[in-house]
Parts: C-alpha cells; sequence; structure tokens
C-alpha cells in the first residue's frame, strides 16, 4: 500500500470512527469498532515503521505533516496502546454505565487518540499547540467518567493546571515566531527552527524557552507542577489512565525533546542544565512520593512523573548515547507504564478499592491480578529483565561516558530508591496478609484478562529481543533526536 | 496688571457666588431621579440666608479652633481659586505663586482644622466623623500624589495654566492612555473627598452612619453657613480642576475681554454643570459602601492612577 | 503608526489592565463574565487598530474571530449550560482580601512592564506597549486562577489569561500562520463547551460551583 495512504489513514480511522459514533450505536458496536479501527492504525503504524527502515521523511504536506523515524515511533506507541485500551475498555466499562455514557465515552476516547497522533504528525509549532491543547480538552471528560466528587475534583485540576500550561506556552510559541520572523524566516517548523536558531535574538529565545518549558512542562507533571497528576491519573478510568500516564505525557514530551534541539543551538539558553536539574528533582519528589503513597494508581502516577523526570536528565546529556537511551526509555515505559495501569485497574475492579491497605493478600483472591501486578512492578521499577532495566542502564552509561558523574549518581540514588518503594507496595498487595474484614470480590471479566495479556506481551518480549524494524526505528529515532 | 487682578475677582465670584447653585442643581436631579419633587434649585441660598440670620451657639468649654475652623473652611477655596484657571486659559496674577501641589496641600489645611473643631467640639460623633474622613484622606492621598506626579511627568510641569495646554496640543494627546486614565482616577477621588455615595452619602440623616457631616454637628447659624459654603466651593473647586485642568481648557476665555468673559462664564457653568449630572448619576445608580469597603473603592482608584503611570512609562 | 492610532491603541491597552484586575476582583459572578466581554472587545479593538496603519487582512480577521468567538459565543454557551443560580450568587470567599488582590495585581503589572523591556530592546514589534501589558495580562490572569474558588470566574481566568498571551502576539506576529485564528475559532469554544459541561457537572454533584472546596485528594501523610 501506499506509503502515503497509510500515513493519512493513522490519525483518519480514530476520527472517522468517532465520527460514526456520534450516529445511536449500540455499546458492543461502539466498542468493536473502536478495537478494529485501533488494530487498523497499529498495523498501518507498523507499515509506516517498515517503510521508514532507512530513515528519511515522509512528507505529506511540506512544512505542516510530515513524519520521520521520531514520529514513526510515536505512532507506533500510541496506536498499540490504544489497540490495548480499547481492547481492555470493553471488559471495564461494563454494562452499569448508560448506553449513551458508553457510546460517549469510546466517541471521546477515538477523539482523544486522534488529538493524540496529531502531535507527532504536524512539524509546525502552532499545529503542534494546538494538537496538545486537543489532548487536554478532549481528555477531560474522561477523566472525570465515573462522574464521583473525586473524580470531578481531579478533573477540574487537571483541566486548571494544564490549560494554564498551554496559555503559558503558546505565549512562548507565538516568542518564538517572533524570533523566527526576525531572522528573515518563515519556516515555523522543527528544522526550519533548527537552521534558524543561533542567529535569533537572544532575549526572545530565552523567554520563549522559559515560557514553553513551563507550559509544556505543566502538561507532562515535572514537578512543582505535578500536582494535577496523581489525582487525574487515579481517578480516570483504567484504559484512559493507561493512555495518558502511557502515552499523553509522552507525546508532550517528544514536543519537548524536539525543542531542545532547537535550544541546543543556542548555548546561552543552558537547555542542558535546565534539563538535568528539572528532571533530578522530578525524580527525586516522585519518588519519595512514591514511597509514603497509599494508593495503588497514585502509586504508578507517581511513577510516570519520575519516569518523564528519567527522560529529561536523559536528554540533557545531549550525546548520540544519551539521545538513544532516552528513545528506548520512551518506548519502554510506555508499554510498561500501560500495562501498569490495566493491572492496577484489574485489581480495583476484583477489589473495588484503590488502597493498597485493603487489597493485601491479593495473590489468593486473583491470580492473574496479582501476577500482573508484580510483573508490572517489577518491569517499571526497573528489575532485570524487563525493558526498563535495559534503557535505565543505557542512561547511567551515556551519563558516564559524557562525564556527567553527579547527575548520573543522583538519578541512580533517586532510581533505587523508587525500585524499593514500588517492590515494597507491590510486594504488600500480592503476599501481604490479607486485609481483616470481608470484601466482596468480584472476578476479572474475560476482555481484561486478554488486554492484560496483549499488553504483557510487549513488557515481556521487549527485555529480551527487539525486533530488527523497531531497532532501526530506534536508532534513526535517536538520530533525528541529535539532529 | 489691573486687568489681571480684576479677572481674577471675577473668577473668585464666579465660585463664590454659583457653587450654592450647583449643590442646589445637584440635589433637585437626584430627587428627580428617584422620582421626587425635590426642592427649588435656589435651596441652598436659602439656607445660607436663613443660618446667617441666626444665633450662633458654641460650647463654652472649647478653644479658639472651633471659632476659627469655619473662616479657614470658607477661605481656603477661594485662595485655591486664585491659582487656578477657572475661566481664563492664560496665566492671571496669582498663577505662578503655586502649582497643583501647592493647592492640594491648601485644601488639606482646611480638611486639618475643621478635624481639629470636630474633636474639639466634643460632640460623641465629631471625632468618629473626623476619624472616618481622616480615612479616607489617608487613603485618597496616594491617589492624589500619583496622579499629580503623573500629569507632572505628562506635561512637565504642575503649573495649571501649562498642563492644561498639553491635552490638547497636539489633539491626540487627549487620547492617550495615560490622560484618559487619569480622569477617571481623579474623578474617584472627588467623589471620596466631597464626601459622596458611594464613599458617603451627603443626604444621609443617621448620625452613626456619617463620614463627612458628623464633624459639623456641633455649629450653627453663620458657623454653619460659612462650613456649608464652603463645602460647596471645595466641590465646584475640585470640579474646575478636574474639568480645565486635567480635562481640557475648552471653553476657557482666550482674551480678557467682557464679551469673552461672559461667554466663558457660560461655557463653565455648562461644563461643570455636566460634570454635577455625572455626578448624580453615579450617585443614583450605586449604593453607598459599606465602611470597611470604602479601601476598595479607592484602591480602584489607586489602580487606575497607576495604571496610567505605567502606560505613559510604556509610551516612552 | 499615526499619533491617533498610537494613543487609542494605548487607551485600549489601558482599559484592558483595568478590566483584567477588575475580574480579578469583582464579587458577581455575572459582572465578572461581562468585563470578560468587554475585555476580549478590547483585544479586538487592539488588532483592528494595529491591523489598520499597515493594513492586513490577518489581524482584522483576528479581530473579527476573537468577537464572534469570545464576545459572542462564549458568554453564549457558559451562560446556557451552567445553571441559572450560579450567576445570581453575589458574594463568594476569595482566598485574600480584595486590598492585598489589588496591591498584588500591581505588582503583576509591574512585572509584565519589567519583563516586556528587554524582548521590546532586542526585536521591533508592531507596539511595544501591546508585549508590556500583554504579559501584564497574562499574569494577573495567573493571579485571578489562584484567588478565585468559584468555577466560572476561574475559567475566565484561564481565557483572560489566553487573552493576555494573544494581547502580545497580535503586536509581535502580525502574520503568524493561521493558528491564532484556529485557535480563537475552535479551541476556545470547545474548551468554553466541555468546561461548562463539566461544570454542570459539579453543580449538579455538590450543589455548588464552589470548585476551591474539592480538596479531597491529596497526599495522606
Amino acid at each position: 500500500m501506499n506509503m502515503h495512504v497509510a500515513a493519512w489513514l493513522i490519525p483518519a480511522l480514530p476520527l472517522f470512527a468517532a465520527l460514526v459514533l456520534a450516529l445511536p450505536r449500540s455499546e458492543r458496536v461502539a466498542s468493536a469498532l473502536t478495537i478494529g479501527c485501533s488494530v487498523v492504525s497499529f498495523g498501518l503504524s507498523i507499515a509506516v515503521m517498515c517503510g521508514l527502515q532507512m530513515g528519511g521523511v515522509l512528507v505529506l504536506i511540506a512544512h505542516w505533516v510530515e513524519v520521520d523515524s521520531l514520529s514513526a515511533l510515536l505512532l507506533l506507541l500510541i496506536t498499540l496502546i490504544a489497540t490495548t485500551a480499547a481492547i481492555f475498555s470493553a471488559g471495564y466499562i461494563g454494562p452499569e454505565h448508560s448506553a449513551l455514557r458508553t457510546r460517549l465515552y469510546y466517541a471521546n476516547f477515538n477523539l482523544f487518540v486522534f488529538s493524540m497522533l496529531s502531535i507527532p504528525l504536524t512539524v509546525e509549532l502552532g499545529l503542534v499547540w494546538i494538537a496538545v491543547e486537543l489532548t487536554t480538552l478532549l481528555s477531560i471528560l474522561l477523566v472525570s467518567f465515573s462522574g464521583t466528587r473525586e473524580a470531578l475534583e481531579a478533573a477540574w485540576k487537571y483541566m486548571v493546571l494544564t490549560l494554564l500550561g498551554a496559555t503559558v506556552a503558546v505565549l512562548g510559541v507565538l516568542m518564538l515566531f517572533w524570533a523566527l520572523h526576525v531572522t528573515g524566516s518563515t519556516d515555523f517548523t522543527w528544522t526550519g527552527l533548527r537552521v534558524a536558531a543561533s542567529v535569533m535574538p537572544l532575549a526572545l529565545v530565552k523567554t520563549a524557552f522559559a515560557l514553553l518549558l513551563i507550559g509544556y512542562g505543566a502538561k507532562i507533571g515535572l514537578v512543582p507542577l505535578h500536582t494535577w497528576l496523581p489525582d487525574a491519573h487515579s481517578q480516570a478510568p483504567a484504559p484512559v489512565c493507561a493512555l495518558l500516564s502511557g502515552i499523553e505525557t509522552t507525546v508532550v514530551l517528544y514536543v519537548l525533546l524536539r525543542l531542545r534541539g532547537v535550544f541546543l543551538q543556542v548555548p546561552a539558553v543552558h537547555v542542558q542544565a535546565w534539563f538535568a536539574v528539572l528532571g533530578l528533582i522530578s525524580v527525586g519528589v516522585a519518588v519519595l512520593l512514591i514511597v509514603q503513597t497509599h494508593d495503588f494508581k497514585r502509586l504508578f502516577a507517581f511513577s510516570t512523573v519520575e519516569h518523564m523526570g528519567i527522560v529529561l536528565v536523559a536528554a540533557s546529556f545531549a550525546t548520540p548515547l544519551g539521545d538513544a537511551a532516552a528513545v528506548w526509555q520512551i518506548l519502554a515505559h510506555a508499554v510498561t507504564k500501560s500495562f501498569c495501569f490495566y493491572a492496577a485497574g484489574s485489581a480495583l475492579l476484583v477489589s473495588g478499592t484503590r488502597s493498597i491497605a485493603d487489597v493485601t493478600g491479593l495473590l489468593d483472591k486473583s491470580k492473574i491480578t496479582a501476577a500482573a501486578l508484580l510483573v508490572g512492578s517489577l518491569a517499571i521499577s526497573g528489575a532485570p529483565p524487563f525493558a526498563v532495566f535495559l534503557s535505565e542502564l543505557a542512561i547511567f552509561r551515556a551519563g558516564i561516558v559524557s562525564q556527567h558523574y553527579l547527575v548520573t549518581g543522583l538519578l541512580a540514588a533517586f532510581i533505587v530508591i523508587g525500585f524499593f518503594g514500588v517492590l515494597f507496595h507491590a510486594g504488600n498487595m500480592a503476599f501481604g496478609r490479607p486485609a481483616p474484614g470481608r470484601r466482596a470480590w468480584l472476578k476479572l471479566p474475560v476482555l481484561c484478562g486478554i488486554a492484560l495479556g496483549i499488553a504483557a506481551l510487549p513488557v515481556i518480549v521487549l527485555g529480551a529481543w527487539i525486533p530488527l524494524a523497531l531497532a532501526r526505528l530506534l536508532l534513526h529515532s535517536a538520530a533525528v533526536l541529535g539532529g | 496688571m489691573a486687568q489681571s487682578a480684576a479677572l481674577n475677582l471675577w473668577q473668585l465670584a464666579f465660585v463664590l457666588g454659583l457653587s450654592p447653585l450647583f449643590a442646589g442643581i445637584a440635589q433637585k436631579c437626584k430627587e428627580l431621579v428617584a422620582s421626587k419633587r425635590g426642592p427649588s434649585i435656589f435651596q441652598p441660598y436659602r439656607d445660607l440666608r436663613k443660618l446667617f440670620a441666626k444665633d450662633e451657639v458654641v460650647s463654652e468649654r472649647s478653644s479658639w479652633i472651633l471659632r476659627f475652623t469655619p473662616y479657614v473652611v470658607f477661605v481656603v477655596p477661594l485662595v485655591v481659586t486664585l491659582l487656578i484657571p477657572v475661566l481664563t486659559d492664560f496665566p492671571l496674577f496669582f498663577a505662578f505663586v503655586g502649582d497643583m501641589l501647592a493647592a492640594g496641600f491648601i485644601l488639606a489645611m482646611s480638611g486639618f482644622f475643621f478635624t481639629l473643631a470636630a474633636i474639639d467640639g466634643g460632640n460623641p460623633y465629631g471625632p468618629m466623623g473626623a476619624s472616618r474622613t481622616r480615612m479616607v484622606g489617608f487613603l485618597v492621598e496616594p491617589v492624589i500624589i500619583v496622579v499629580l506626579f503623573t500629569v507632572s511627568f505628562v506635561a512637565d510641569s504642575t503649573i495649571p495654566y501649562i498642563v492644561q495646554q498639553h491635552w490638547v496640543h497636539p489633539l491626540a494627546n487627549f487620547f492617550s492612555a495615560s490622560h484618559v486614565l487619569l480622569l477617571i482616577a481623579f474623578f474617584m477621588v472627588i467623589l471620596a473627598e466631597t464626601g459622596r455615595i458611594p464613599v458617603d452619602n451627603p443626604s444621609g440623616h443617621f448620625e452613626l452612619a456619617m463620614v463627612d457631616e458628623s464633624k459639623a454637628l456641633e455649629f450653627s447659624g453663620r458657623s454653619l453657613a460659612l462650613l456649608k459654603w464652603g463645602g460647596y466651593m471645595k466641590f465646584t473647586v475640585l470640579a474646575i480642576i478636574f474639568l480645565n485642568v486635567l480635562t481640557a481648557p475648552w471653553g476657557l476665555a482666550s482674551t480678557g475681554t467682557i464679551p469673552a468673559m461672559l461667554l466663558a462664564t457660560v461655557l463653565i457653568f455648562v461644563k461643570v454643570l455636566v460634570l454635577v449630572l455625572l455626578v448624580v448619576i453615579v450617585e443614583s445608580s450605586f449604593a453607598k459602601l459599606r465602611l470597611f469597603r470604602i479601601q476598595e473603592f479607592v484602591g480602584a482608584a489607586f489602580i487606575v492612577s497607576v495604571t496610567a503611570m505605567v502606560m505613559e512609562l510604556l509610551g516612552l | 503608526m499615526s499619533a491617533w492610532l498610537y494613543h487609542l491603541n494605548a487607551l485600549v491597552l489601558g482599559l484592558f489592565i483595568l478590566t483584567a484586575i477588575a475580574m480579578v476582583v469583582m464579587r458577581q459572578i455575572g459582572a465578572c463574565m461581562q468585563v470578560f466581554v468587554l475585555q476580549s472587545l478590547l483585544l479586538a479593538a487592539s488588532a483592528f487598530l494595529l491591523g489598520g496603519a499597515p493594513w492586513s487582512w490577518h489581524l482584522f480577521a483576528l479581530g473579527c474571530v476573537t468577537i464572534a468567538s469570545k464576545a459572542v459565543l462564549i458568554p453564549w454557551i457558559l451562560r446556557s449550560m451552567v445553571p441559572a443560580q450560579v450567576y445570581a450568587r453575589r458574594e463568594f470567599s476569595q482566598s485574600i482580601d480584595v486590598s492585598a488582590i489589588l496591591l498584588s495585581s500591581l505588582a503583576l503589572l509591574l512585572a509584565g512592564y519589567a519583563a516586556g523591556i528587554p524582548l521590546n530592546a532586542a526585536a521591533h514589534s508592531l507596539s511595544p506597549a501591546n508585549v508590556s501589558v500583554g504579559m501584564a495580562g497574562l499574569l494577573i490572569g495567573l493571579l485571578q486562577l489562584a484567588v478565585r474558588r468559584e468555577a466560572v470566574p476561574q475559567i475566565l481566568g484561564i481565557l483572560a489569561m489566553e487573552n493576555g498571551a494573544f494581547l502580545v502576539g497580535i503586536a509581535i506576529a502580525p502574520n503568524f500562520p493561521l493558528i491564532a485564528e484556529l485557535a480563537i475559532a475552535f479551541d476556545v469554544p470547545l474548551l468554553a463547551f466541555i468546561v461548562a459541561l463539566l461544570t454542570r457537572s459539579v453543580y449538579q454533584e455538590t450543589g455548588s460551583t464552589e470548585v476551591g472546596s474539592l480538596t479531597a485528594l491529596r497526599e495522606l501523610l
């Protein structure tokens, strides 16, 4: 099939599904359509990945919509997680919700996936900003889906902080355009900016950097703008959590990493120092929050903050090794974190509570759930032989090779604390003494189990073996990132 | 020289003679807006005549301040009148004796004496009103200072006759942000300083709620007449500063001939009338603020004046 | 730009600042919304004035879209979707008192002014004053977001921040490709729509729209 058509179809399919779901459909049709479109999109993403094996750029509309290796990697991740989330939703969004609400859920779900897909596809910064803003707007109602007081509070905080970030970021985008305009160029794309960056007025570039870092940083939960993240990522339905934590934060982080390439051209901005400091603060605060938390969904949400920080630190080295490690970490985190949230969602389904203390001894009650939680926790905390372990090792290596000893040392210390924090809680949940008091344990829906199985595959496989096409894609992505 | 002095006298006569009329018109309009008939617009003149004819009672425990204050309150607006362009847009005999800051200080002197007299009278409501007036005064003070600084910054002068020419040369200056914002701020200052709604209710009769009025409770006869007249003139003088110095010198006589001065008298009368109507609209459409909300009103005026200054800075 | 346009634009900017501050302290929610409409009209007016001197279709279109979206569509959405009882409410608890808010917004005004200086020195813009005032507007909107506890004023705070950002935008990027119009025409009404839905849910669930009192989610240390 023609590569261009494939690339266009990837975002078009979820949009199509959302439009179809605007008309009355039964819940079964809605979920089947969503799953179908996600699977096809995923297949098309693999096709695009194979097409871009030798690097290069797939130009759909010059200067507006282009796909390079890094974008292709993001497309692959988004469609993969959208697929598993769609399958998990089929089991998770049960018959207790009205038909209308279920249909609206799937329509919103597809629109949200569409908005995320449009971020890596667009290369014009204005459009990217609109796409990021859309991801926020289209996920607010997904976060508040359950309609409880807590979910509404979480959705409100999520909305306020991320929209605030978007507003700050739009000023940054405008500043950057002004700076580009001064140089006489009109190519407001990643590449165009990279070329013109060194001759832009310094005051404008610095201001733009500060505004963009605050704006997009709020969206990925950088400390101290992280306060909304554990709330939103714990109150939303589990499949939405997987999308939010696994991939939405990642695509915005992708925007920041692309911007890094632009600002690296201007040494006076000190991008590396800012990334390292903010990344380390985020990791440090997140691991401490992990240790003290009492809620297993918040546990994984804090872990997301931690991993965003880790990627930022890896990006702060600005070496080919560091970039490769960062890309690898993005892939490993997205795949693993979504699995973790499916496991957490399953635990919530069978036990009816989010409290760690109330689900101790899960292994006796639901073997699949307990096993999934254990595997997820091991994988996300960086235990061998999972992918996150390898990517974190690669980051340490990159840091040591580029002689950032202090940063690497602190990062390693924090990661170790996080490792024990996550495993302590996971061990409690799986093996601890069953909590006193009788609790009605439910059975895990079959579709949730299937989704868990599918999502577990890459988590387990990627630690041991990487398909050749994917390996090439990663290499080229790292090269794109480094410029 | 002689002509200049004569014109000064004309201006004094304008302020002295017409200020009760403005008060009367304001009162009448307020009543009309409230769908009442209201007293004649000449009622303030009748009140003054009546009060001048009455006996005066003064507490024997009070000091000279109580006796002296009505004269100060009466004379001070007249002194300020000498400094400002009431009817002419060219400087008169006393024009360079003092600038706008001096005018402000002289007006403050009457407030100072009035405050002391209110305490001196021994009436329990006097000190209460005095302290409330002082509170408003303290709050208004920074606004006035910022307004004056901004004016001097914009027009490079604080002499009223020079300032007024700046706003219309060129005419685009009239619409400059700093000018319009200064006008808003100063209008709010006038409302606060002359005790109008929303800061104070000039026609209130409830002593506990009074701000300005309760200070005059201990005065009677001629003293009360002088105080009232001084109050009317203070409003007129502030209105004229607002209209002629801060807004625009439109309607002022540019030569000292008698026809020109007559025309200016009429035009300035109309100008003040417009302001009086504006005050009536404000008084009729807002409620009096609670005492501790006054700071918010004056705070708003302060914000406006500082914004005026920042806008002027931005234009550089 | 002629002296007339310059002065008129400066006047619009001055009033813009006043509306921004007024929105922070307004006690009535309905009045707060009216001030927001006024502010959006001022933004449009500034776009028209800047787009007039060297004629710019772009700014003209931006002004029109701003009026249609922010002065008409958004108030309509918020009015029709959020229960009317919310707008009738008069007093509500702000986190800090009015005088402190006024003084903080003054500080933010000066901060915006200071932030504009190096930017205006670095490159030429259509109107340097727009940069400083827009920055100040953004910061004051942030203050509004921080001190208001009701849903609608908080949202208006975000929209006011956006007004500030675009006030800067029209002066520094008059030929910005499409994004501004697209954002204002589609994003902002969508935002209003979704937030109104959320506000309605909050109202149905808790019986008020005082989102500042929703504080169940936090770390249990």
